[in-house]
């Protein structure tokens, strides 16, 4: 279910999808590079593995395994929320090769490296338009949702 | 000739703190006539200056040179983050092993507490970059080195510990502990991020501190008496790609950067770890020195925490790490931070660091890491 009906708009643009469908997993927004097959998030023209020029537009998957993480003991910076009292930080290593690093959704106890995690948008606050402002994030997967 | 033809002919710090009543610029001064001092030369002769800082405006560097003197001289600035003062020293060294000049002056200040006051790094325009705290970029290293190897939140507190206690020592370190710091009191300090707990932070600081350097020659007339400190190695890396390297959000690179650019360092200076008797690295938080253990050839692979318990890498150990207090007492406030890493090697490579003094220190090393990333090491020997 739907928790709320706000429009939502990226903290910056380019980066990352916003399903219609608020159940729906967003995804990153990454290349390819279309001579050695490197992905990279996020996008850039130029391969930085072999320096091909000519990368082309992929998404990429919203699952990932956790490489590393740690708990940060202090509200998120550029967040207006208050519910904050802390918030994991973690690198995802994705199938398709990049390690995305990103703010983690959970508790001080929820993480262990090598989980499978979950890619999700979290709201930092509302714009003057009333538009929620989102960020991706991600959290330890909930097998078997559909 | 090459830089194996320089040396460093003085050296100028103010101790590192919070200097509410003294601007960038009075700073810098101080330093650079502490520095001119010590190397007994006027700025007159100084050929060419390289100017480092993060936190100030476009063009403070050359106002600030303009406080020894308006004598013409190229001065450039130089940032690559917390590297910075080792950059702003390599670009000296090389400014004279080139010939392009027989003096040169790598300066560096900061007031990280004013920056600080606007309320740092986070409260910039909306981006994915702006969210993290930065004691989180190094936390993650020391959680994955706890899964790899066992590690415990008590080795990093003993690093911290020994970093509080060699501060004791050294009259220019911001933080001079009066008892002896025990690896208690640091797992007991606030909790920043995992494993990382306030006292295994640097603080935050103000400051300024400045290195002269010569063609050896000249150096040796100018000061016949002295022990010679020369240059062995002035090296600065970027991040080579790997599958995995992290693009987005401010990074501190892969730890293989330190590898490369401390190989690439043995190898111009002709010396290997062995030849060491000091290492002063980047501990803005404590876990990441024993990373720098391994990645710079101390200990083989899985066994830094070895090195660390046997008592090693503190003052009066085989080879100590940090002597002066490193970032997290000596302090950190950015531009300077490497020439005070200068400084005190070659005031331990003179024989000059009193009660922290290494017995017979011949060399020693020097190794920063900056966000983006880069890594800068220098190596001093005394002829
Ligand atoms: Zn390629």
């Amino acid at each position: 279910m739907s928790e709320a009906s706000a429009e939502r708009v990226p903290v910056e643009a380019g980066f990352f999808t916003i399903p219609d469908d608020p159940s729906a997993s967003p995804q990153l927004l990454g290349s390819k590079c279309v001579e050695c097959g490197e992905y990279f998030f996020p996008r850039r023209p130029i391969c930085a593995r072999c320096l091909a020029h000519g990368c082309e537009d992929v998404t990429l998957s919203s699952r990932g395994t956790l490489f590393t993480y740690t708990y940060v003991h202090f509200p998120l910076m550029n967040s207006q929320r208050a519910d904050h009292g802390g918030y994991g930080v973690g690198q995802v290593d994705l199938p398709e090769g990049p390690r995305i690093q990103a703010v983690l959704s959970g508790g001080e106890n929820d993480f262990q490296i090598g989980m499978e995690m979950e890619l999700e948008l979290e709201t930092l606050r509302q714009n003057k338009q009333g538009q929620d402002v989102v960020i991706y994030r991600f959290r330890p997967s909930t097998d078997g949702e559909a | 000739m090459g830089l194996q033809e320089v040396a460093v002919l003085g050296v100028g710090t103010t101790r590192f703190g919070v200097y509410p009543d003294k601007s960038n610029i009075v700073l810098a001064r101080e330093a650079g006539v502490a520095a001119l001092k010590d190397a007994g030369i006027s700025f007159a002769e100084v050929g060419e200056a390289f100017v480092g800082y993060l936190f100030s405006t476009p063009m403070t560097g050359i106002r600030a040179m303009k406080e020894f003197g308006l004598t013409g001289l190229p001065a450039t600035h130089v940032e690559n983050a917390s590297a910075t003062g080792l950059v702003a020293f390599r670009d000296a060294a090389w400014a004279v092993a080139s010939g392009r000049c027989d003096i040169a002056m790598a300066l560096g200040f900061d007031k990280m507490s004013e920056a600080m006051r606007g309320g740092g790094r986070g409260q910039g325009r909306d981006s994915i970059d702006n969210v993290i705290l930065p004691a989180a970029y190094f936390s993650l290293w020391g959680m994955r080195r706890m899964h790899e190897r066992g590690t415990k939140p008590e080795h990093f507190a003993q690093i911290a510990a020994k970093n509080w206690n060699h501060g004791a020592l050294n009259p220019f370190s911001h933080r001079q502990p009066d008892h002896e710091v025990t690896v208690e009191q640091v797992l007991k300090s606030r909790k920043i991020s995992e494993p990382v707990t306030a006292m295994m932070t640097c603080p935050v600081d103000d400051g300024a501190a400045c290195a002269i350097v010569a063609r050896k020659d000249l150096a040796r007339k100018l000061q016949p008496d002295r022990p010679l400190v020369g240059v062995r190695a002035s090296v600065l890396q970027t991040e080579t790609y790997s599958r995995g390297h992290i693009f987005m959000g401010p990074v501190v690179g892969p730890p293989s950067m330190t590898r490369d650019t401390g190989k690439q360092a043995y190898e111009e200076a002709g010396l290997g770890p062995e030849d060491m008797d000091l290492v002063l690295v980047h501990d803005a938080f404590a876990n990441e020195e024993l990373e720098y253990y391994e990645l710079l050839g101390f200990a083989a692979e899985g066994e830094a925490e070895k090195l660390l318990e046997e008592g090693h890498t503190k003052l009066g150990g085989r080879i100590p790490f940090n002597t002066d207090g490193g970032l997290i007492a000596r302090g950190h406030p950015g531009g300077p931070t490497g020439l005070a890493q200068i400084h005190e090697l070659v005031v331990q490579l003179r024989g000059e660091a009193g009660r922290r003094q290494v017995d017979g220190a011949r060399a020693g090393m020097a190794q920063l890491v900056g966000g983006g990333s880069v890594c800068a090491i220098t190596i001093l020997q005394r002829d």
